[in-house]
């Protein structure tokens, strides 16, 4: 099915599935795409469905409406078609197998692209007030001791946190047979891991022994030595 | 600690030229691959200078021996002092690929991904630029230790997609980040403790399209060596119909100390253990 990624400055924003046979655009409640921006008009673009192509037509909008730069009043949709209207950006995704046909003018979706940022950057500037954008939540590992050594909640601030007895270590922790890094906790793409580096001290994760590392989830006990300790992640609150 | 690596390039059966560029550094550790694009030579033009000058200013900073504040911008401080020379590395290659974008007319639209590994006795850095990729195969499993800044991956991380979807989405080769396209980027950096028999793959999305992440592991598995490595993995791209130029760097991490089980180890443990249930005991018994 033929799609529309509603985008802004680089974000995405919505995917809208062409499930009708006509998809209005438009600032008004009432519109299928609905934009909520000043730029926008209340009615100010449609896409008709003509047998196995889209067409898309200008309502008659103040500030237009644009395909890859060009301002249209009506135009037939090519896969990777960028319609450009305020400052957001709905890109045309022709996905039914054999509908996609490729102008050597058009984008080879094999090829790898980048956003146009240079344009997004000139939309954006003009923009008074960024609408909400959709990020992930960015979070960052804690780990709280409850082994009675009042060592309290440590936030893992670093991408690679060392544990052990070296005044290098980020988590400093004495103890006879303490290596000088007994373990460290790293973050990674798929979130925090802890390893054994080496020592005598043994590293345990929820009671079972680890030699080499395991991925940390919530609420995870990890043992080494006699620190006994909890890790979870938090929210962070990122300044804007 | 011993590092053994191999890197290899080839056009593929497709495009005419080849935009990719890697370096391969056994003495500094620095691995560096990149994927231009942009029309005529551009995209030739941008990897080869995305890895001459993270190459150079990396050396420089290490030769050096500069603090974080005086990389190029801001340091960051979740990371250590390699890892802020790999930024400021990443960061000052972006803003002259950039200004030769907007200056010269031929080189207008150019840009390129990068990948980079970094391997010392103490940390390994894994930082990205774009959708190419940093495998690392440890024990039998492999793991990603970059993030695909593409507009499916950022679909994925939000929950709005699966990553089923995202592999066969049209929109896959789309990227929301590069090199030479902004005045500032931003990369994604990984650190991690080394650990022996590790293995690393640096490679484009030729590989990455074609070639499924088992696969990739099975044949890390079974190689001995990365040279092998490498050639298995590009047979297989070849096979496949090579659509795109596939670059890879395979990095081995072999004899590292302090990481093998002796008896002499398993002894001490044995007694810490012995010791420390002691003192967990004392601990109850005198409050």
């Amino acid at each position: 099915m033929a799609r529309l990624i509603l985008m802004f400055n680089k974000q995405v924003l919505k995917e809208y599935p062409i499930m009708k046979e006509s998809i209005t655009i438009g600032r008004n409640k009432d519109n299928i795409i609905n934009i909520d921006n000043l730029a926008v008009s209340g009615y100010h673009a449609r896409i008709d469905k003509a047998g196995s192509d889209f067409i898309l037509t200008d309502l008659q909008s103040t500030n237009g409406t644009f395909i890859n730069d060009k301002k249209i009043t009506s135009h037939k949709l090519s896969h990777g078609d960028n319609i450009i209207i305020g400052k957001h950006v709905l890109l045309f995704v022709a996905t039914e197998k054999g509908k996609v046909e490729k102008s050597p003018e058009q984008l080879d979706m094999d090829k790898t692209m980048m956003l146009n940022t240079a344009k997004q950057k000139e939309l954006l500037s003009k923009q008074e007030q960024p609408i909400s954008t959709v990020k992930p939540v960015e979070k960052i590992g804690v780990i709280s001791f409850i082994d009675g050594s009042g060592l309290g909640e440590i936030e893992l601030t670093k991408k690679l946190t060392k544990i052990g007895k070296a005044d290098t270590s980020e988590i400093k922790l004495s103890g006879m047979l303490m290596a000088p890094t007994s373990a460290t906790i790293s973050k990674r793409p798929n979130g925090y891991t802890i390893s054994f580096t080496g020592g005598m001290t043994k590293l345990k994760v929820n009671n079972k022994v680890v030699k080499d590392n395991v991925q940390l989830n919530d609420f995870d006990t990890i043992e080494l030595g006699a620190y006994k300790f909890q890790f979870f992640q938090k929210d962070v609150n990122t300044q804007a | 600690m011993h590092i053994v690596a191999s890197g290899i390039t080839d056009v593929g059966l497709k495009r005419e030229g080849n935009e990719d560029s890697f370096s391969s550094e056994d003495a500094l550790g620095l691995y560096v691959v990149a994927d231009g694009m942009g029309g005529h030579l551009a995209g030739e033009v941008a990897s080869r200078i995305s890895v001459e000058l993270i190459n150079k200013c990396y050396r420089k900073w290490v030769e050096e021996g500069v603090s974080a504040d005086e990389i190029y911008g801001e340091p960051d401080n979740s990371l250590t002092l390699q890892g802020n020379y790999i930024l400021g590395s990443i960061r000052f290659a972006n803003r002259v690929i950039y200004e030769m974008a907007v200056e010269n007319k031929k080189y207008h639209g150019m840009g390129t991904t990068v990948v980079i590994l970094l391997v010392t006795q103490d940390v390994i850095i894994a930082a990205n630029v774009g959708d190419s990729r940093i495998y690392l195969v440890r024990d039998g499993v492999i793991e990603g230790l970059s993030k695909d800044h593409t507009i499916v991956a950022e679909q994925v991380e939000m929950g709005m997609m699966t990553k089923e979807e995202a592999e066969t989405s049209p929109l896959k080769h789309i990227l929301t980040r590069n090199l030479g396209s902004a005045e500032t980027v931003e990369p994604d950096i990984f650190e991690i403790e080394p650990s022996n028999n590790d293995r690393f793959i640096l490679c484009t999305d030729g590989l990455t399209d074609l070639v499924r992440d088992e696969e990739i592991l099975a044949m890390a598995n079974n190689e001995k060596e990365p040279e092998s490595l490498c050639r298995r993995l590009i047979d297989k791209v070849l096979k496949r119909g090579a659509h795109d130029n596939t670059t890879i760097i395979s990095v081995f991490i072999m004899d590292m100390k302090g990481h093998e089980d002796g008896s002499f180890k398993k002894i001490g443990q044995f007694f810490a253990d012995f010791f420390i249930g002691f003192h967990k005991i004392l601990k109850k018994l005198i409050p």
